[in-house]
């Protein structure tokens, strides 16, 4: 049964780390919505495997509220800023897709490198699931560096996030019920502040890509 | 009890503006009367802390030395954004630069940001102190794009995003620092800081160092330290001018208290140097960054920010030298957090004046502003670290223990400290004297903007003069138990 668990976490890891990897690839803003929809949903399928594992019936409120805020109500509204500002092609990176590919082969094997061996151990089993979660953490944070839209930078911050959370269940450091609706809560709040800042910026600029925010150049 | 004021009552007045209707006098006086509530329950703790040593409530609140010098940190510069916020926004108002609803707008938002440093500092938990930092990122991005312009937008989205991001790191490497705990099973609860420094030892120290690592990357973005700092100017500029002097006198504070907290759980798994050595460089490069750009500035809202950064890398380097430093460093932040606000609220009267935060603009203010340009040259004097100002004997303290410990980085450092001092004061001339231009009618805007300023001044030219035996025992233990 601790088997199984273990290679279900591992193949959902899989699954994350792969959707950070596709958020750099794909070009419409729709698509890397729908990427970070699919991985919430893979973030909320661990946290319901934990619950599980750990006969947690405390974690469910957080797993409904996770789905709820990741899975449901920020796609909702990035939707709905894409539809009423017609941003369906509005991705443009730093980085071509060559280089960005380079970088992003780069970024795993720093995350299978020397600085993060100390993390095996904290788990005895499993400690490649770790790494993937490490890899998905960095290729997150270059998502950000390497976008040059507003929303992107957005979903990158997100990503980061759900990276994280992946990261704390993989290594069972799952903070108690409270806490976590605490920081989902925080999630949400932010999640509905940058949409609203986003929105700002296209009326503003016209465009959601930030090197048109030339303002503060003095 | 006292906790629980300290939290209510400016979130107790932040909700009550929500239901005000067209009346400003309503949205300042509940302002003012939270102000005045925080800053008795403040006081109230501060006197329990030395007293007894600490103070606490329940498992979930408690205050100790370094505590109880950070709330009274945000409660009297809080109080003092507060008083100077009714003449600062009641000014632009007149001029049509703001109305009614940005008005309440601010209100809610300010009294919010008071809530969650108040919350960051006194919670024993350090997630519930991560979600209140992230807190303090999500109630000022709308009053740094409080005027709408775009480059006060970009200033928003700038912070927003580099916050987040380092906050998202700050939070791993706090996850990082639950490993022992969790995995020896003895927390089933709440952690707490004290839970955390008794299980200090019994983890990987490499897990350690990296967790401290990832802390100083997250906290150090929202304290300001270069090379994550770049935010921080154009949020400072932007934002209200009382917003900028809680951001820059006590916001960066709170980041700081998160990275002190977390160097004492360091220090006990892995020893002093690992930290003190991460704390030396990143002061030593946000000195240095400081410097040159201060030396170039053409705007005296950025300069006020920039000068920010440089003090908090010269806190930095006061933790990182050890010896006399910590001490130092604790009362440099207390002078600093007075004299930027000071700083701050007389840059504002400036702004009110000329219209204007480019330098090549502002002339004669001495003789335009013959209150406020005084008390920016005090406040100059005494963030410049020239005699016979506290932080000139704060940084001489500081940089005394750097001879001792570090001389490469101490020798360094006071180059670019005087480098500073020579940077602003070129600024800081051609702003003050000179004549004013002859179409610009002199005269203060009102006492309301002059009071609170005159206030705070007052009390850090006392503090420069005399410390209270109190407070010096406080800041002992402080630097003590860190």
């Amino acid at each position: 049964m601790a088997g199984q668990y273990f290679e279900y976490q591992f193949f959902i890891e899989m699954l994350i780390l792969t959707s950070s990897i596709f958020m750099h690839l794909v070009r419409k803003n729709s698509s890397i919505v729908v990427l970070y929809m699919v991985q919430s949903f893979l973030v909320v399928l661990l946290l319901v495997l934990s619950s599980i594992h750990r006969l947690s019936a405390a974690l469910l409120a957080v797993i409904v509220l996770t789905f709820l805020v990741k899975v449901v109500i920020a796609p909702v509204f990035f939707f709905g800023l894409i539809k009423k500002n017609r941003l369906k092609f509005s991705v443009s990176t730093y980085l071509n897709v060559p280089v960005t590919l380079v970088v992003l082969t780069a970024l795993v094997a720093v995350a299978h490198s020397h600085f993060f061996t100390s993390f095996t151990a904290i788990i005895t089993r499993g400690p490649d699931t770790l790494f993937l979660c490490i890899a998905s953490i960095l290729i997150s944070f270059f998502l950000i560096i390497n976008r040059k839209g507003a929303l992107s930078q957005m979903i990158g911050v997100l990503s980061l996030e759900n990276s994280i959370v992946a990261f704390a269940s993989m290594a069972g450091l799952e903070q108690t019920p409270g806490l976590q609706l605490g920081i989902v809560f925080d999630i949400l709040v932010w999640t509905v502040i940058a949409v609203v800042f986003v929105s700002m910026i296209y009326r503003q600029y016209g465009s959601l890509d930030v090197t048109a925010m030339r303002h503060l150049k003095e | 009890m006292l906790f629980i004021v300290l939290l209510t009552a400016p979130l107790g007045a932040a909700v009550a503006s929500l239901f005000v209707r067209k009346s400003t006098a309503v949205l300042e006086w509940l302002t003012l009367l939270a102000s005045a509530v925080y800053l008795t329950a403040a006081s109230g703790i501060t006197y329990a802390v030395v007293v007894r040593g600490t103070s606490g409530e329940g498992a979930d609140f408690s205050a100790d030395a370094l505590v109880a010098i950070l709330i009274m940190i945000i409660a009297v510069v809080g109080s003092a954004a507060a008083w100077y916020s009714t003449g600062y926004l009641r000014e632009e108002v007149r001029k049509q630069i703001i109305g009614f609803s940005r008005i309440k707008q601010y209100y809610i938002l300010f009294n919010l940001f008071l809530m969650v440093m108040f919350l960051a500092v006194i919670t024993t938990s350090p997630i519930i102190m991560w979600i209140a930092i992230e807190g303090t990122t999500l109630s000022t991005a709308f009053l740094i794009s409080f005027y709408n312009k775009p480059s006060a937008m970009e200033a928003a989205w700038k912070y927003l995003i580099i916050n987040s991001v380092g906050l998202l790191l700050g939070l791993f490497g706090t996850l990082l620092f639950f490993i022992p705990l969790l995995r020896s099973g003895d927390s089933n609860g709440l952690i707490t800081w004290q839970m955390l420094l008794d299980s200090a030892g019994t983890g990987n120290p490499l897990i350690a160092k990296v967790a401290f690592l990832f802390l100083l990357t997250g906290y150090g973005t929202k304290m300001g330290l270069a090379p994550m700092h770049t935010w921080l100017p154009d949020a400072h500029s932007k934002a209200p001018v009382p917003v900028s002097s809680l951001l820059s006198g006590v916001l960066l504070n709170v980041a700081f208290f998160g990275i002190l907290r977390f160097k004492a759980v360091t220090d006990r798994a892995v020893g002093q140097a690992f930290a003190d050595n991460l704390l030396m460089f990143f002061g030593l490069f946000s000195v240095v960054v400081a410097a040159f750009i201060i030396f170039i500035q053409k705007n005296y809202k950025r300069l006020l920010a920039y000068s920010s950064i440089e003090h908090m890398g010269i806190m930095a380097l006061g933790f990182g030298f050890g010896g006399a430093g910590p001490f130092a460093a604790l009362l440099q932040m207390i002078y600093h957090a007075l004299a930027k606000s000071v700083l701050f609220f007389s840059a504002g009267n400036i702004l009110l004046k000329y219209s204007s935060t480019k330098t090549d603009k502002v002339r004669g203010v001495i003789s335009a502003l013959p209150v406020s340009g005084t008390v920016f040259l005090i406040g100059f004097v005494v963030i410049a670290g020239i005699p016979p100002s506290g932080i000139f004997l704060t940084e001489v303290s500081i940089f005394s223990a750097g001879i001792l410990s570090s001389p490469v980085v101490a020798v360094a450092a006071l180059f670019a400290v005087v480098l500073v001092a020579v940077g602003f004061l070129r600024i800081v001339a051609s702003l003050l004297f000179g004549k004013k231009p002859d179409s610009l009618p002199g005269g203060e805007a009102g006492l309301r903007t002059i009071i609170p300023m005159i206030a705070v001044l007052s009390i850090l030219i006392c503090f420069g003069f005399f410390i209270p035996g109190p407070l010096r025992s406080l800041i002992r233990a402080a630097a003590g138990g860190r």
